[in-house]
C-alpha cells in the first residue's frame, strides 16, 4: 500500500455538499412524474383490536380517487428479517397491534381528495386488551399480541461463555445494578416518503433506504414479483441512523396503490406519522452484574436485558444482541452470561439505532467507574486494564485485527486532563468517559460483500457503478475520493452510478458500518484493476517498466523520468483502439464466520474488523433545578485511516449531538400506547445553542484489510457519547443513575435522594 | 400536513377588519404573524371560514409615547420590540422574556399581540386530528372529559406566553376594538382562567394597543425549558420592580398567569411570595417534564427572578 497519498486522507469538499447546501439535491418527496397520484394511509386508532371488516367502497366513489387498498389486497406475506421472525403483515387483516398501524390506503389526484376518501373508509374493530410495558407483557395471562410467541417473548438471545457463577463467587468485588432507558426517535430531517411507479410489469421505487438491494428483495417477496421487476432507484436520503434499514409499510402501500392505479404514486408521511408509524428505538431495562478481581480485571459479567420490541419482530434478534456485542468487542470478558429478551408490546415498531443500547452501555460504564473507585482505580486505568488489544479474541470468538482503543483512551484523557478533574470534583461539576468498539459489517450471508464496476470513458474520466448507498454520511464522496486516488484523476472526473438495483451489484448497505470497509474496498479493488490496465498501456507507450509508472493529475508518467508522460485520456483511447476498453470489476467479501447466527450460534468472527473510540464529557449541574449543561466534549475515534478527515469529524460532531447531548433530553413519551411527542417541538432534539465546545481527535490505527487502512467514520462516538455524559453525571453527583435520559426532573431526584441519604 | 380551506382577506384598517369579521357570521379569525395560528390550522384545532389578515394595518405596527405610557402596537414583532431603544433600559423583564421567546427567526415573524393571544397548550391537545380522534376529544376540543386528569372538572391546558408575564409584572393594560366599540382593560382582565377559552375577548374584538406605564424598572425573567431555544416555557417567572415595590408573575402552568404584589423585600417576605406561588400553581402531567418537578421549580425560579431583579436595582 502506498503512503504518499494525493487525495485519500485529505480534507476535501464532499461531492454532494454543493447540491445539499444550495437546496438543489432532490429527495423522494421532491419527485414529480406525469399523472402522479397522492397516497394517504388510514391508521389504527386502537392499540390492539381484531379487524372484523374493512369496507373501501365509499372511498372509491369519491371523485378523483384512483385506488384504495387494505390488507385484503395483499398476498398476506409477512415480513421479518429472518425466516423465524416473519410476523409483520404490513397491512394486517387479522388484528391491529399498535396505534398508528397502517390499515388501509388510498391514491387520489390530490391530498384533499385522498383525505376525504380516507374519512369514508369503514373499519370494524373489536377492541382487545392491550399491554404496553414489557415487564407486564411477559407475565402469565397478559394479552397475547402474536399467537406464535408465548408470553410475548419475541426473541431470547442467550450467550454463555466460561463459568460465570464460579467466577462471580471467586471475584473480589461484585456489584449488580439495574438501568432503565426510554426509547428515542431517529428524528431524521426527512420524514419517510416513497414514490412507486408501476408500468409494463415493472415497479420502480424511490425512498430513503440504507440498502437498495435488500429493500428490493423484501418487496419482491411481499408483492410476489420477480426480483428483476422491482427496481429500487437512487435518491438522496435525509438521514437514516438505522431507521431506514428495513422495508417499511409505506413501501408496500405505495407499490400496491401504483399497481392498482397504473399510475405513479407518492406517499409522503407527516412528521407525526414518521414518529408513530415508522420504526423507533427500543426502550430497555438492563440488569448488569459484574465481578472484578482485586486488580480491577473484569472476571465475569452477567446480564439480563429486556427490550421493548413494540408490535413486530423487525430486526429482533440483531437488536437484542448488538448492545452486548459492541461492549464485548471493547473489553475482555473471560466469563460472561447474557440473557437478552425482546418483548412485544402494543406500541409502534422498533428497529436498530446508531446508539442502540444506551441503558446497557452507559450502565456498564458507570458501574465500572464505581467499582474501579472502590478498588482505587480511576476510569482511565480501569478501561486500559480491561480494554482489548490487537490480536486478542472477544468472548464470542471474534479476532481483533487492529485496535486503537488504548490510544483513544490515552489521547482523550490527556487532552481533557481527565484524571485530575475526575479525582478533584468540585460542586456541580463532573467528567466522564465512555468507550466502545463497533463491528464494521456483520454476517448477512451472500449479501455481506460488495462489488464495483468501473469504466474509463473516452475523455479519461471514470464512471463507478456500485450498490453502495449514502444516507447523508458521505459514502458517495468517499468512494469518489478512493477512485480519484487510484486512477490519478481529480474527484470531479469521477461519475457515480450507485444504489440502483437495476444497474448496481449487491452491497450490504449503509448499516452495520460496512460502507467504508466493504463497499469502498470493492471500489478500491475495481479501480486498482483498472489502473493496472492503464499502467500496462502507458508503460508500453512510454517505454518504461510498469513499476515505474504513476498516475496523477490526469497524467501517466515515469517516476524516474517525469518528462516521459502521457495523458490518461490517450491511454484510454488507445485501449478503445485495441478493442479492449479499460473496464474492471472489484469485489470485496469480508472474513466473517458465516456459521454465526444471532440466536442459535452466537459465536464466531462477527466482522472483518472493528473500530474503537473514547468520548469524554464534562458536565455542570444546576443544584437547584437539576439542569445539566455540557461545556466541553472530547471524542477520540479510531476510524482506521480517515479517507476524508473533515467528513469523519462531521460524523463525530453529529454523534455528540445525537447520542451525547441527547442523554439529557431525548426520549419518546408514551401514554396508553399513544406517543405523546411525535413532533420536533416536544421531542427534544438538541439545538445548536445546546451544543458543547467540541474537540474531535482522529486516531488512525491503519487496518491491514480496510481500503487505505480505513474502518468506519464515527459510529463509536454515536455509541459511547451517551455513556460519557451519563458517567460524568455519576461523577458529579457521586451516585449511580437508574433511569435515562438524565432530564432535569430525574437529576433533581438523584440530588435529593443523595441529600436525604446524607441526613 | 396541509391547511384546511379558508377565505383570505386583508384589512386596511381596524374598522375594515371588524366589518369583515361581522360579515363572516363569527367564523373568521384574525391573522397577524401566524406562528401560533398556522400550526393550529394544520392540526385542525382551528377551522375558520375566513382569515382576516391584520398585517397591512399601519396603526397596529407603531411604538410611541403617549402621556405616561409606552404604547405598543400589537403587530410589532417580538424582535423589533426586543431591539427598541427603551425596552432594555426601562423594562428589563420584558427584554428578557422577548429574548427567551422561541428563537430569533420566529421572533422576527411573531408579533407581541399574537404572542399574548396565543392559545393555551397541552401535550394531549396540540396534536393532529387523527391522533386526537383516536384518543377522544377533551374539554378543550368540545368533549366531555380531560384526557390528562381523569374526572377533572376543568381544563388544565397551559398558557405559554413568555411576554404576558413580563407585561403583567409591568402593570400593562390593553386596548380592544370590536363590533361593540372600544374598551381599555388591565391585562389581567384579558384572562378568563378557563383553559377551554382562555381570553375574555368578545367576538370580533381586536387587540389594538398595549400600554405600559413609562417608568424605569428593574426586573428579570426566568424560564424553565429543556432546550435553550424554541421551547415554550414549562414555567416562567417575571419580576419587575419600581421604587421598592414590584410584581411577580408566574405562568406556563395552567390557563392563566398568577400575579403577586411584592411589598415586603425582606428575605422572609420574598420566600413567602415564592412559597405562595408554589402552593397556588397547579401543574398536571401535560408537558414533557413531570408535574411535581414543575411545582418545585415555581419556588426556585421565583426566588431567582426576585433576587436578580433586586440585584439589578442596586
Amino acid at each position: 500500500m502506498k503512503d504518499d497519498l494525493n487525495i485519500v486522507g485529505k480534507r476535501v469538499v464532499r461531492s454532494d455538499s454543493l447540491a445539499k447546501v444550495t437546496g438543489r439535491a432532490r429527495y423522494t418527496a421532491d419527485l414529480k412524474f406525469p399523472n402522479m397520484l397522492v397516497a394517504k394511509v388510514l391508521r389504527s386508532p386502537l392499540p390492539h383490536a381484531r379487524i372484523l371488516g374493512i369496507d373501501l367502497t365509499a372511498a372509491l366513489k369519491v371523485p378523483g380517487v384512483k385506488a384504495a387498498i387494505s390488507g385484503f389486497d395483499t398476498y398476506g406475506v409477512k415480513w421479518g428479517v429472518f425466516r423465524y421472525t416473519q410476523d409483520h403483515d404490513m397491512l394486517p387483516t387479522d388484528k391491529v397491534r399498535y396505534i398508528g398501524e397502517d390499515v388501509a390506503a388510498v391514491a387520489a389526484v390530490d391530498e384533499e381528495t385522498a383525505l376525504e376518501a380516507l374519512s369514508r373508509i369503514q373499519v370494524d374493530y373489536e377492541p382487545l386488551p392491550a399491554v404496553f410495558e414489557p415487564n407486564e407483557a411477559m407475565q402469565e395471562g397478559a394479552p397475547q399480541i402474536h399467537d406464535a410467541y408465548k408470553n410475548n417473548i419475541n426473541v431470547h438471545v442467550h450467550i454463555n461463555v466460561g463459568d460465570v457463577d464460579k467466577a462471580m463467587s471467586e471475584a473480589f468485588l461484585v456489584r449488580e445494578d439495574t438501568f432503565k432507558a426510554a426509547g428515542e426517535a431517529y428524528a431524521m430531517m426527512e420524514p419517510y416518503a416513497v414514490v412507486a411507479s408501476y408500468a409494463n410489469g415493472f415497479l420502480d421505487l424511490w425512498m430513503p433506504n440504507a440498502g437498495p438491494h435488500v429493500r428490493a428483495k423484501a418487496l419482491s417477496n411481499l408483492l410476489k414479483m420477480p426480483l428483476n421487476r422491482v427496481r429500487v432507484r437512487h435518491i438522496n436520503s435525509g438521514g437514516a441512523f438505522g431507521g431506514r434499514s428495513e422495508v417499511s409499510p409505506g413501501d408496500l402501500v405505495a407499490s400496491l396503490l401504483s399497481i392498482k392505479a397504473g399510475r405513479p404514486v407518492r406517499l409522503a408521511l407527516s412528521r407525526e406519522e414518521n414518529a408513530t408509524s415508522t420504526r423507533q428505538v427500543h426502550d430497555m431495562i438492563a440488569t448488569v452484574k459484574t465481578g472484578m478481581s482485586k486488580d480491577g480485571a473484569i472476571m465475569a459479567k452477567d446480564y439480563r436485558v429486556i427490550y421493548d420490541g413494540g408490535a413486530y419482530s423487525s430486526t429482533g434478534p440483531i437488536a437484542t444482541s448488538i448492545p452486548f456485542y459492541v461492549y464485548e468487542e471493547c473489553y475482555r470478558f473471560p466469563n460472561v452470561r447474557y440473557n437478552g429478551y425482546r418483548v412485544f408490546t402494543n406500541k409502534g415498531i422498533r428497529g436498530m439505532y446508531g446508539c442502540h443500547g444506551r441503558a446497557f452501555i452507559a450502565g456498564n460504564e458507570a458501574q465500572m467507574d464505581l467499582m474501579g473507585k472502590e478498588l482505587g482505580m480511576d476510569p482511565v486505568d480501569i478501561r486500559l486494564k480491561n480494554g482489548l488489544t490487537s490480536g486478542e479474541v472477544t468472548a464470542t470468538q471474534s479476532k481483533i485485527t487492529s485496535c486503537g482503543l488504548a490510544e483513544t483512551i490515552a489521547t482523550a484523557s490527556e487532552r481533557t486532563n481527565f484524571k485530575e478533574k475526575w479525582t478533584k470534583t468540585s460542586k456541580g461539576k463532573g467528567i466522564g468517559m465512555g468507550c466502545i468498539a463497533i463491528m464494521c459489517g456483520f454476517p448477512m450471508g451472500f449479501r455481506s460483500g460488495s462489488s464495483c464496476y468501473v469504466k474509463m470513458n473516452d475523455d479519461g474520466q471514470a464512471t463507478l457503478v456500485t450498490g453502495l448507498v449514502d444516507n447523508g454520511q458521505g459514502n458517495e464522496s468517499m468512494v469518489i475520493q478512493v477512485a480519484s486516488e487510484i486512477l490519478g484523476i481529480p474527484m470531479e472526473d469521477v461519475n457515480l452510478v450507485n444504489a440502483d438495483t437495476e444497474a448496481t451489484n449487491l452491497d450490504p448497505g449503509a448499516y452495520s458500518q460496512a460502507a467504508a470497509f466493504v463497499g469502498a474496498n470493492a471500489v478500491r479493488i475495481a479501480c486498482e484493476n483498472a489502473r493496472k490496465k492503464i499502467v500496462a498501456i502507458a508503460a508500453e507507450k512510454l517505454g518504461v517498466k510498469e513499476a515505474d509508472i504513476d498516475l496523477r493529475d490526469r497524467m501517466a508518467f515515469s517516476r524516474k523520468t517525469p518528462g516521459k508522460n502521457m495523458r490518461i485520456s490517450w491511454v484510454v483511447r488507445e485501449a478503445f483502439f485495441r478493442g479492449d476498453p479499460i473496464v474492471a470489476t472489484g469485489t470485496y467479501f469480508p472474513s466473517i464466520d458465516f456459521e454465526r447466527e444471532w440466536v442459535s450460534r452466537p459465536w464466531g468472527q462477527m466482522a472483518g474488523t472493528f473500530s474503537f473510540g473514547t468520548s469524554v464529557a464534562e458536565v455542570r449541574i444546576d443544584g437547584q433545578t437539576g439542569k445539566i449543561t455540557v461545556p466541553h466534549f472530547t471524542a477520540a475515534h479510531d476510524c482506521g485511516r480517515p479517507i476524508n478527515p473533515m467528513a469523519v469529524e462531521g460524523q463525530m460532531e453529529g454523534s455528540i449531538q445525537q447520542a451525547g447531548i441527547a442523554t439529557i433530553m431525548e426520549e419518546n413519551l408514551w401514554n396508553k400506547g399513544f406517543l405523546l411527542n411525535p413532533d420536533l417541538l416536544e421531542y427534544k432534539v438538541p439545538l445548536a445553542c445546546d451544543m458543547p465546545e467540541i474537540e474531535t481527535i482522529i486516531v488512525s490505527s491503519i487496518d491491514p484489510e480496510g481500503p487505505f487502512g480505513a474502518k468506519e467514520g464515527g459510529l463509536t462516538i454515536r455509541m459511547n457519547a451517551y455513556s460519557a455524559i451519563a458517567c460524568a453525571v455519576a461523577n458529579a453527583t457521586g451516585t449511580l443513575f437508574s433511569e435515562l435520559p438524565l432530564t432535569p426532573d430525574r437529576v433533581l431526584n438523584i440530588l435529593e435522594r443523595k441529600k436525604g441519604a446524607k441526613k | 400536513m396541509i391547511l384546511p380551506k379558508f377565505d383570505y382577506k386583508k384589512a386596511e384598517d381596524i374598522a375594515a377588519a371588524i366589518a369583515l369579521y361581522e360579515r363572516s357570521k363569527g367564523r373568521a379569525c384574525y391573522l397577524a404573524g401566524g406562528t401560533d395560528l398556522i400550526p393550529l390550522l394544520k392540526l385542525r384545532l382551528s377551522e375558520p371560514s375566513a382569515m382576516i389578515d391584520l398585517k397591512g394595518i399601519p396603526q397596529l405596527k407603531t411604538i410611541s409615547r403617549k402621556g405616561n405610557s409606552l404604547v405598543i402596537g400589537p403587530n410589532v414583532t417580538l424582535f423589533e420590540l426586543k431591539n427598541h431603544e427603551t425596552v432594555k433600559d426601562y423594562f428589563p423583564a420584558l427584554y428578557e422574556s422577548l429574548d427567551a421567546t422561541s428563537c430569533e427567526t420566529l421572533q422576527m415573524r411573531g408579533t407581541i399581540g399574537g404572542n399574548i393571544l396565543q392559545n393555551t397548550r397541552c401535550l394531549l391537545y396540540n396534536k393532529s386530528l387523527d391522533w386526537r380522534t383516536a384518543r377522544g376529544f377533551c374539554y378543550k376540543m368540545g368533549g366531555e372529559t380531560c384526557n390528562v386528569v381523569p374526572n377533572a372538572a376543568a381544563c388544565f391546558s397551559n398558557y405559554c406566553s413568555d411576554n404576558a408575564l413580563s407585561l403583567l409584572s409591568l402593570s400593562a393594560s390593553v386596548k380592544l376594538a370590536g363590533p361593540e366599540g372600544e374598551r381599555k382593560i388591565k391585562l389581567e382582565k384579558l384572562f378568563s382562567k378557563d383553559g377551554r377559552n382562555p381570553f375574555t375577548l368578545k367576538p370580533g374584538e381586536i387587540l389594538t394597543e398595549f400600554h405600559i406605564p413609562f417608568k424605569r424598572s428593574t426586573g428579570a425573567y426566568e424560564k424553565l425549558r429543556v432546550r435553550n431555544a424554541i421551547d415554550y416555557p414549562l414555567l416562567g417567572v417575571a419580576v419587575s420592580m419600581i421604587g421598592g415595590k414590584g410584581k411577580v408573575c408566574v405562568g406556563g402552568i395552567g390557563p392563566a398567569p398568577l400575579v403577586y404584589d411584592l411589598k415586603d423585600l425582606s428575605g422572609a417576605g420574598l420566600k413567602e411570595v415564592a412559597q405562595q406561588a408554589r402552593q397556588e400553581a397547579r401543574p398536571v402531567s401535560n408537558t414533557t417534564l413531570s408535574a411535581g418537578y414543575r411545582k418545585k421549580m415555581v419556588n426556585v425560579l421565583t426566588q431567582r427572578a426576585i433576587k436578580r431583579a433586586l440585584k439589578e436595582g442596586k
